[in-house]
């Protein structure tokens, strides 16, 4: 098998990168390697911003209609090409391929919102602010943006953000997750395919180099940002010392509480998918089930018994329900999780140590794990695992399930299992996270919705999606005006 | 093989209208059962694209619970379009027969209502063509 070397994608060429340094990208399942990626230097990131700061005035002069018109092509280009983007997902990061197709739907659908920025674009005014003066508020594109990706959406995440920037007529360049950059290798294909002007959009692979090189660019107007929390921090705070905006989407350690009187079957159908989908490596997983009063003992046993019956394996098989994590190392970080936690007094109800997937020895599969006795206090409750491991903390009631929530600095998303009203209610009026599920396991706004997120979850005011992207990518200019 | 997931009941949806568009359009080069077996042939065709585009657009991350109760197994067919004109005859019946069965199940385990109601469709569909399929004489 040829290993393919990635290249970057600038000013409308693909280009080898002149980078000595490479990493192997390998297949979660199989641990071969299936491509190698370049760590772009400074001076190949600043060709890059060269390229989109030189197509910035004609492409903001282009009409928002025809501009549309490259996003419907988009679309469709994507569409045509769907299997083939799901399974890039399933190559390069594990996760099954309904999981992956359901990534691609969600970048498609961000597409399908931005292509409607003739109307989404437009300002506003008023007459008569004052005896013969009018006012107005105009929307225009602001310059060269860029996005960092993580690699768990690897091709979903910059759709959150290109899409929109693009729309609105700026340039933009995107730095893919250097552990996951196959996916938008492809979605650089489709742009290459559907004929986007040169310097539009950019695609420079690399590391923490590259990240530094466009923060510390003075033609970049703009970041967004999807990972941790640390990382999202440091981001942050360069982009504000080079006078950049910035979103940043960071951690998160989202607590799933059911209420005694919710629907147990469907309650659990939907912890499953929201703990152990994509080996939980979403940042809106379920990571903690806060049990309310006599829920408990019930809820704890029907989630170990579904969760032995999730398939690990292979996500190319259809057949299976849950993939390998995303590295070696991360599969030992989640090991080092669950040794902690045994450490610290929880009990281990279901362990996924150790599970072999036949055909797949050298996997980094880690099977369903559950703990229980929990408490806010430990090291499984505070800390992102970001892999397969659920956490059960027994609450008395309502108020205690909200304390626990609280007590975490992360506020991307909780969610409520309940048949009351009341409680969704109150759930919804009083809990500090961004992103709210009343019996949703996994709270993922789409594509018209800002993905949201507060507290150490999120640095920024605007968010990802929907209205709230071409905000972000818009300056707003008023004008008064008065005629003699 | 068990259909837990929704790709996989879609996948084996797709596979299945792709084995009925390729025995009806071969049976339907014989003799006599031309035209019938032809419309077959487009409507397998157009189940086809449908089934292929709901596997597409159908799958919304949120809702990938997964589902009990389907195997593949239950749904197995055998086709042999070189068969004579009566065994073809009772070949499409059975392919008919075991298609609705299937989507009629597959319909009330999909938790996306527009997908279910897609599959509904399509049980519905081989259900007609079952009783087209039952007054034809060879």
């Amino acid at each position: 098998m040829t290993i393919k070397a990635l290249q970057n994608y600038i000013d409308g060429e693909w280009v080898d990168s002149k980078s000595s340094r490479w990493l192997d990208v390998h297949n979660p399942a199989t641990d071969e390697v299936i491509a190698r990626v370049p760590l772009s230097s400074a001076d190949e990131v600043h060709a890059a911003v060269k390229a989109a700061k030189d197509a910035f005035q004609d492409w903001r002069e282009t009409t928002p209609f025809t501009r549309s018109r490259y996003l419907f092509r988009m679309k469709n280009a994507m569409e045509e090409r769907f299997e083939e983007l799901a399974q890039a997902i399933v190559l390069e990061h594990g996760k099954i391929l309904d999981e992956a197709r359901g990534e691609v739907r969600r970048g498609i659908e961000n597409v399908e919102v931005a292509a409607g920025v003739p109307s989404l674009m437009m300002g506003y005014n008023m007459e008569d602010v004052s005896h013969g003066i009018d006012e107005e508020c105009v929307y225009q594109p602001a310059g060269v943006f860029c996005c960092v990706a993580p690699f768990n959406f690897p091709n979903m995440v910059p759709l959150w953000f290109l899409p929109y920037a693009i729309a609105c007529g700026n340039t933009y360049i995107v730095k893919p997750s250097e552990r996951c950059p196959i996916s938008q290798n492809l979605l650089f294909e489709i742009l290459d395919e559907i004929d986007m002007p040169p310097g539009v959009v950019n695609l420079v692979n690399g590391d923490k180099e590259a990240v530094d090189a466009l923060l510390e660019h003075p033609d970049v107007k703009g970041l967004s940002f999807v990972g941790s929390t640390p990382v999202g921090r440091y981001l942050y705070a360069k982009a504000a010392e080079h006078g950049k905006r910035a979103q940043c989407q960071a951690g998160a350690k989202n607590c799933l509480v059911v209420m005694p009187d919710a629907d147990l079957k469907a309650t659990v159908a939907s912890m499953m998918t929201s703990a152990f989908g994509t080996a939980g490596q979403r940042c809106l997983a379920g990571a903690l089930v806060v049990a309310v009063g006599e829920v408990y003992e019930p809820l704890k046993d029907a989630l170990v018994e579904s969760a032995k019956r999730i398939r690990v394996g292979y996500g190319m098989d259809e057949t299976v329900q849950m993939g390998p994590v995303i590295s070696k190392e991360a599969l030992q970080k989640i090991i080092g999780y669950i040794e902690k936690g045994l450490e610290e007094g929880a009990t281990l109800l279901l362990d996924g140590r150790g599970i072999e997937v036949e055909g797949y020895p050298n996997g980094y599969f880690l099977g369903p794990t559950i703990f229980t006795d929990v408490t806010p206090e430990m090291t499984i409750a505070r800390e992102e695992i970001f892999g397969p491991v659920l956490g059960i903390i027994h609450v008395r009631d309502f108020d205690e399930a909200l304390e626990v929530i609280h007590s975490s600095p992360y506020g991307n998303a909780a969610s409520i299992f309940t048949s009351s009203g009341k409680w969704g209610r109150e759930f919804k009026y009083r809990v500090e996270a961004g992103n709210i599920g009343i019996n949703i396991g996994i709270a993922a706004p789409i594509a018209s919705f800002p993905f949201s997120g507060m507290k150490d979850s999120f640095f920024g005011d605007l968010h990802g999606q929907g209205r709230d992207a071409i905000e972000f990518f818009t300056e707003r200019k008023v004008v008064i005006t008065r005629w003699f | 093989m068990e259909l837990a997931t929704f790709g996989a009941i879609m996948s084996f949806a797709i596979e299945m209208e792709q084995r009925a568009l390729g025995f009806f359009h071969e049976a339907a080069t014989r003799e006599g059962l031309g035209v019938r077996f032809g419309e077959m042939a487009n409507r397998a065709r157009k189940r086809l694209a449908r089934a292929e585009r709901a596997r597409r657009e159908g799958v919304a991350e949120m809702i990938l619970e997964s589902i009990e109760g389907l195997r593949s197994e239950d749904f197995e067919i055998d086709l042999s379009p070189g068969a004579d004109e009566s065994q073809l005859l009772e070949q499409a019946a059975t392919l008919a027969e075991t298609a609705s069965r299937f989507y009629h199940q597959a319909a009330s385990k999909v938790p996306i209502k527009e997908v279910s109601r897609l599959l509904g469709r399509m049980a519905r569909e081989w259900e007609q063509q079952l009783s087209d399929l039952q007054q034809m004489s060879p």
